[in-house]
């Protein structure tokens, strides 16, 4: 386990990072929107986890969509990561949560890698390319960096690539996040929670998997080359809601022997056995998002029996960062929790 | 993006998202040459990149395409071809049923090459071995209607030497992620380096058209698979087909 203060530092650092920060709110992933919505097991799915919501009962579940930048600014429509962080609320009265997001892997092996990333992703101001320079790219056989955003003044992008071109384990998840675009809705994108979990079958079987969400809308992206809307995501999913329930399948990916488990920046080959372990269902946008999308704090280690986690350490490290980081902004500690942080476990 | 562009911005911005032809032109034929004599690409090898997992070793991909001679570069000798497919459809089908490890097998006239796509479980090596063993004759009648098929005549006879061409033949399978390929291309050119390096990730949009000059021929990323994991003896078994 990473120790307390190695999570406020980490929490600290992102911070330090941000332009701007409102200290009631999170520190990544600040704009969001919770959304009600129920689970259905597929029935093979407790085959593979005993876990309680893959029983095949429906499960009540809380959804947050998110833009992955940290600050108050909203940019719904500039290439970035997304998230989904899904809580499932057991019939048992326990909880457990499945945090992803639209990127598959991540960029960093463990916290000190983090905290070196951190350093680095920085800020600095962000100038349109003169047009010599972009001609000197197209020689060159490269692309030419893409124009500021409207009113984008500042990115941390310089820094990422630097980061990335030092380091070979960080370039797939920096590449991926480049070339990611903005989703014509939250439920438009698909999503992975990156890190590798252990899973416990009926018959006792205990497996490695990786865990995505396939949005049964189908993944689009907005046109990259149009000027991007600022806020429109959340407003389009209650109009969705309000017409039509929307699925996502949640996938599972299990892992093989030599398989990357303790590594987030290594993806799996696509040959591994995948299955079906349910459908969510999302139905509507609750009005009170103070509680829905604000107050309500995630955890990937709110974990129940038939599903552990990996010895991956950035999942470790992400354990205590996440409950510092409720605690400093006021979010609610989960009512329904079988775990909470003050336990130690 | 913004409206803030002089008429050059807009001009550059035009030339890069939405090419005039002179430029594709300039780019295709002076550009590309250029950059590959100073920046030479080796040709990557095709096929499926050997595993030990269990996952990796079924349902591998083979994109065999082995252009026509030039004197069967016509209709009629593209008719040839597809004679010499359906004459020997029996004996074909007879011999990937024997060798028992193909999900998929399939012939298709692209131009003026005849290709043979196939999903396979287990070592190439032994897959070509059995399919050529079971079907080496009914082969001969492709084989020589292509490019240096004669040498392999009979091809049940020059198992080795048959491997080795189909080896060459097979595609280069792009992997799913850049990263992959540029791993790739580093293998290839014997660089192993770890953290810290001194990449230039703004390098892959080149890397990737030189690597396309020198495959012009090339299997997109590892493919689609519906029940990846299983092998065709998994599947028969669990669909209660026999075997
Ligand atoms: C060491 C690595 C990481 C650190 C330190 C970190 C830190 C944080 C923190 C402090 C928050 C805000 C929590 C809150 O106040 O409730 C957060 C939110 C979030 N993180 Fe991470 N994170 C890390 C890695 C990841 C990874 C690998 C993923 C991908 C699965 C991820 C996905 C998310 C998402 C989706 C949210 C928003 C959750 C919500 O809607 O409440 N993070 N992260």
């Amino acid at each position: 386990m990473v120790d307390a203060s190695v999570a406020r530092r980490l929490v600290d650092e992102m911070i330090f990072n941000l332009p701007k920060h409102d200290p009631g709110q999170r520190p990544v992933h600040t704009i969001g929107v919770g959304v009600d919505a129920y689970f259905t097991a597929s029935d093979v799915a407790h085959k593979y986890c005993i876990a309680e919501h893959f029983s095949g009962e429906r499960i009540c579940a809380k959804v947050r969509f998110s833009n992955a930048p940290g600050g108050p600014e909203q940019h719904d429509g500039r290439s970035d990561v997304r998230g989904m962080a899904t809580r499932f609320l057991l019939p048992s009265g326990a909880a457990t949560d499945l945090i992803a997001t639209t990127l598959r892997e991540f960029f960093a092996r463990d916290v000190d890698d983090f905290s070196k990333f951190t350093k680095l992703d920085k800020h600095e101001p962000y100038q349109r390319e003169s047009p010599w320079r972009k001609i000197l790219d197209l020689l060159w056989l490269k692309v030419p960096r893409r124009d500021p955003y409207p009113g984008e003044k500042t990115n941390a992008s310089a820094g990422i690539l630097s980061y990335a071109n030092q380091h070979r384990f960080a370039q797939l998840a920096v590449f991926e996040a480049k070339m990611i675009g903005a989703p014509v809705s939250y439920v438009r994108a698909a999503y992975h929670a990156i890190h590798t979990f252990i899973v416990e079958g009926e018959n006792g079987v205990r497996r490695p998997v990786r865990f995505s969400w396939q949005p049964v809308a189908g993944v689009r992206n907005t046109d990259p080359d149009a000027l991007p809307d600022d806020d429109y995501l959340r407003q389009e999913l209650d109009h969705r809601l309000k017409r039509w329930p929307v699925r996502f399948v949640l996938m599972m990916t299990i892992g093989e022997a030599g398989d990357a488990i303790d590594d987030p920046t290594r993806p799996w080959p696509a040959r591994r056995v995948r299955v079906i372990m349910g459908t969510l269902t999302l139905t509507g946008v609750p009005k009170d998002q103070a509680t829905a999308g604000e107050r309500i704090s995630f955890n990937p280690w709110r974990l129940v029996r038939g599903i552990e986690p990996s010895g991956d350490p950035i999942l470790r490290a992400r354990r205590d960062a996440y409950e510092v980081s409720r605690k400093m902004r006021g979010g609610t500690a989960c009512p329904f929790s079988n775990w909470s942080c003050a336990d130690g476990e | 993006m913004a409206n803030d562009e002089s008429w050059l911005d807009r001009f550059v911005n035009k030339l890069h998202k939405k090419p005039k032809p002179w430029f594709k032109y300039f780019g295709a034929y002076i550009l590309v040459p250029i950059w590959a004599r100073l920046t030479p690409v080796k040709r990557l090898p095709g096929g499926a990149r050997p595993a030990i997992q269990p996952g990796d070793n079924v349902q591998s991909m083979m994109n065999l395409i082995m252009p026509l001679k030039r004197e069967n570069r016509s209709p009629i000798g593209r008719a040839k071809a597809a004679l010499a497919i359906a004459e020997n459809r029996d004996q074909i089908f007879a011999g990937l049923d024997n060798v028992g490890t193909v999900h998929f097998a399939r012939f298709v006239i692209v131009n003026d090459n005849i290709c043979m796509f196939s999903f396979y479980d287990g070592d190439f090596t032994n897959y070509i071995r059995d399919f050529i063993a079971t079907i080496g004759g009914a082969f001969n009648d492709v084989v020589k209607l292509v490019e240096g098929g004669d040498a392999l005549i009979p091809c049940e006879e020059n198992v080795e030497a048959f491997i080795q061409w189909i080896h060459e033949h097979d595609l280069y399978q792009v992997p799913d992620t850049p990263t992959d390929f540029l791993r790739d291309q580093e293998d290839l050119n014997g660089d192993k380096a770890v953290s810290p390096v001194n990449d230039d990730l703004t390098l892959l949009p080149r890397k990737l058209v030189l690597q396309l000059r020198a495959n012009a021929n090339v299997s997109l990323g590892s493919g689609y698979r519906a029940y990846p994991g299983f092998s065709v003896a998994q599947v028969r078994k669990k669909l209660e087909l026999g075997w």
